[in-house]
């Protein structure tokens, strides 16, 4: 790239810039290659392994208490103002396929500020997550032992956090430590729980049209089919659909990446909308509000249940854990990378992306992943944090639109996109107004702890890294 | 001229045997110094913080290749993927074979294997550019199922290597390759072998040529293929 980032932060520490090639297969810097080595079937399963684990086995349950069927638009706006979002991330992948994502198309098309609020916000957002995966772990491992027989005593909910801690202290030791590279389990995992899925839902969309009748009840939900209620449900769900900018974060190491990126984001949120709409119409068809409200969390294996006797809900108990699991596991990998990204730029210090020799990861980026989220797991308020992921991320999302129109129209002579998106600046503009708005209709304590992390991460930039310059020159 | 590509794991402490130096001192040496990471790691990150260390460690081996007589030069990968990694820079770099290193002292005897669809042609050449006029002996083996042909094959491969003075023996046996090779392996000190078949290619990358280099300690070289370009460039003349 031609404009360098230029200054220091409080430490006197520079941005690392370093002027690559990248071709299809590798990035070339002066002394050394980087190898890209993650595929199409890798970068999809990155997307839909982070997403379907709460989409399909978190959500059903609260969205359907809310608004009964019309939750499936809920799901519908979610996945509409995803792809809406995903399309432009697409081209700012293409153009800049480098670690670190949203942080990295931000910092480089609206300058240093915006960069590191969304660098960090990012950081924090997924440690979000995260913590809302394990929780969701958590709740299907209270019903898996509640299936095989083991009674858990007066406080279940103490039970959820302590398997939710222990689950995040496990996944952390495990990335700092385990050097078999898990990648092709979390492709089979991801293979395995979408075909559990598809026959399920086949089954279960054959009993909601009376094709076969597994003996549930009648499905007599009061359905909520109003704009404000249905907004309010998409913008809890919208965790669902934090996965695809997650193939972002890793698009440095992503083969082929002008083909690849685009299809792994965009392939990922269709596949994911298409089974979240699907899940939720068979959740509201085979049990009412109430009886899902009473479920909550794991509602899905009272489906099960309901559909298939014990089997089927033994059946969704192994796919909540696997899914969930799957899920945190990704997001701890992507949080490490933001974490990188952001220090390479020197906006945080050095050290933060120090890698041990002896396992070759980075074990202060992943406890910096890791510390966090055990904490934030541990109060198990699956909603506040669902939607406090969902609001730094729809800040990010606002933005990387935003970024998009002001890198087109500051047309730095690197920006090469290999994907473009059509229809000049309609997509983004109304992606970014999608993500903007969406956050209207967030509980305001979700709104308060987002802002929060905004106004906090906004002091950092303005005490540790001021000096900082990381816009291409105009 | 022929080039071996030398795949060295650079930060592991990984050395070269003074041996297999003094071997590919007939030829031009790329080495590929590599560091594989686990996918939490992405390689942006441990190039920022080993390159440095990773490079004077190159420097050097490619000096002790320089000062063994042929052209060196070195590439430092940063990967996931080491089987990958030495497929592209052997691609790039057009290399005629590249090295699994184990460890031997000065070479005089080499186990050269011509079974299995391998490219013969291509192999016996390349033993001839690596041996020149060095006093190396060579055993040719090829195993197969049935003697009929193996022996025809063999004398050809023979008759070409003492056309330019090489000391060669030849052996056919019936039966497993990769068990004969082994049987067969002591007593030589290098062991060269072809690339199987591109569908095979992991198989014998990841496993059978592993597994021959394990098994008989010493220095294995392996024959590439005709890659892809090559064919087509000459499909097109």
């Amino acid at each position: 790239m031609s404009s360098e980032p230029t200054g220091t932060n409080i430490e006197g520490e520079r941005p690392d810039a370093e002027a690559v090639v990248e071709t299809d297969e590798a990035t070339i810097t002066d002394d050394a290659e980087l190898e890209r080595t993650l595929g199409l079937s890798g970068g999809l399963a990155i997307g839909i392994g982070t997403m379907i684990g709460a989409g399909i086995f978190v959500f059903p349950g609260l969205a359907g208490a809310e608004v009964g069927t019309a939750a499936a638009a809920s799901f519908g706006v979610g996945g509409v103002i995803a792809i809406l979002v995903a399309l432009p991330t697409s081209e700012l992948a293409t153009a800049m396929p480098k670690s670190g994502g949203g942080y990295y198309f931000i910092s480089r098309g609206l300058g240093t500020l915006a960069g590191t609020i969304i660098g960090l916000s990012l950081w924090i957002g997924l440690v979000f997550a995260t913590a809302f995966y394990l929780v969701g772990l958590g709740f299907y491992a209270l019903d898996g032992l509640a299936l095989v027989g083991i009674t858990v005593g007066p406080s279940p909910g103490l039970i959820v956090s302590v398997i939710a801690v222990i689950a995040g202290i496990g996944f952390t030791v495990l990335n700092v430590t385990g050097t078999e590279n898990a990648a092709k389990l979390q492709n089979g995992i991801v293979a395995l729980l979408l075909s559990m899925l598809l026959a399920f839902l086949a089954f279960g969309m054959a009993d909601a049209f009376g094709i076969v009748d597994a003996g549930t009840p009648p499905g007599e939900a009061r359905n909520v089919w109003a704009v404000g209620p249905i907004m309010s449900v998409a913008a809890l769900v919208f965790t669902s659909y934090l996965g695809f900018a997650q193939v972002a974060t890793v698009a440095g190491e992503m083969k082929s990446p002008g083909r690849n990126l685009p299809l792994a984001m965009l392939g990922s949120v269709v596949i994911v909308t298409v089974m979240y709409v699907v899940t939720i119409f068979v959740a509201t068809s085979v049990f009412t509000q109430d009886a899902l409200a009473a479920a909550g969390e794991t509602a899905m294996v009272e489906i099960g249940r309901a559909l298939l006797g014990t089997p089927g809900a033994l059946v969704i108990i192994i796919g909540g854990l696997l899914a969930t699991m799957s899920s945190a596991n990704a997001s701890i990998l992507s949080t490490s990378r933001a974490i990188y990204g952001v220090s390479k730029d020197a906006l945080l210090p050095g050290w933060a992306s120090r890698i041990n020799l002896k396992y070759g990861t980075p074990h202060v980026a992943l406890g910096m992943a890791g510390g966090p989220v055990i904490v934030l797991a541990a109060t198990r308020q699956v909603q506040l944090l669902a939607e406090v992921a969902s609001f730094l991320h729809l800040i990010m999302y606002g933005l990387m639109c935003v970024a998009l129109i002001a890198i087109r129209r500051d047309k730095p002579e690197w920006y090469d996109p290999d994907f473009v998106v059509p229809g000049g600046p309609a997509i983004p503009l109304v992606g970014a107004a999608a993500s903007f708005g969406l956050i209207a209709f967030m509980d305001p304590l979700s709104i308060g702890v987002g802002l929060g992390v905004i106004v906090a991460t906004a002091g950092w930039y303005f005490y540790y890294a001021s000096d900082i310059r990381l816009k291409g020159a105009l | 001229m022929t080039r071996v590509l030398v795949p060295v794991e650079v930060l592991e402490g990984q050395t070269v045997a003074s041996g297999l130096l003094s071997l590919l001192g007939t030829v031009d040496v790329t080495v590929l110094g590599y560091h594989v990471l686990p996918e939490q790691t992405p390689p942006d990150q441990a190039r920022q913080q080993f390159e440095d260390r990773a490079t004077a460690a190159l420097d050097d081996l490619s000096e002790e290749f320089r000062s063994a007589g042929g052209a060196a030069d070195h590439r430092l990968v940063f990967t996931h993927d080491r089987e990958q990694t030495v497929h592209r820079v052997a691609d790039e770099t057009d290399a005629d074979a590249f090295a699994i290193s184990g460890m031997t002292g000065d070479v005089d005897r080499i186990l050269v294997s011509l079974s299995g669809d391998v490219a013969r042609d291509r192999i016996v050449e390349f033993v001839i550019e690596l041996i020149g006029d060095r006093d190396i002996d060579v055993t040719l083996l090829l195993a197969s199922d049935t003697e009929t042909t193996a022996d025809e094959r063999l004398a050809t491969a023979a008759t070409r290597l003492r056309e330019v003075g090489i000391d060669t023996e030849t052996t056919a046996v019936v039966g497993s390759p990769f068990e004969s090779l082994l049987s067969t392996a002591e007593n030589h000190d290098v062991i060269v072998i072809g690339e199987a078949a591109p569908s095979l290619r992991s198989l014998v990358f990841g496993d059978e040529a592993e597994r021959v280099a394990a098994a008989s300690v010493g220095p294995v070289l392996v024959v590439r293929r005709e890659t892809e370009a090559e064919t087509t460039d000459s499909a097109n003349e």
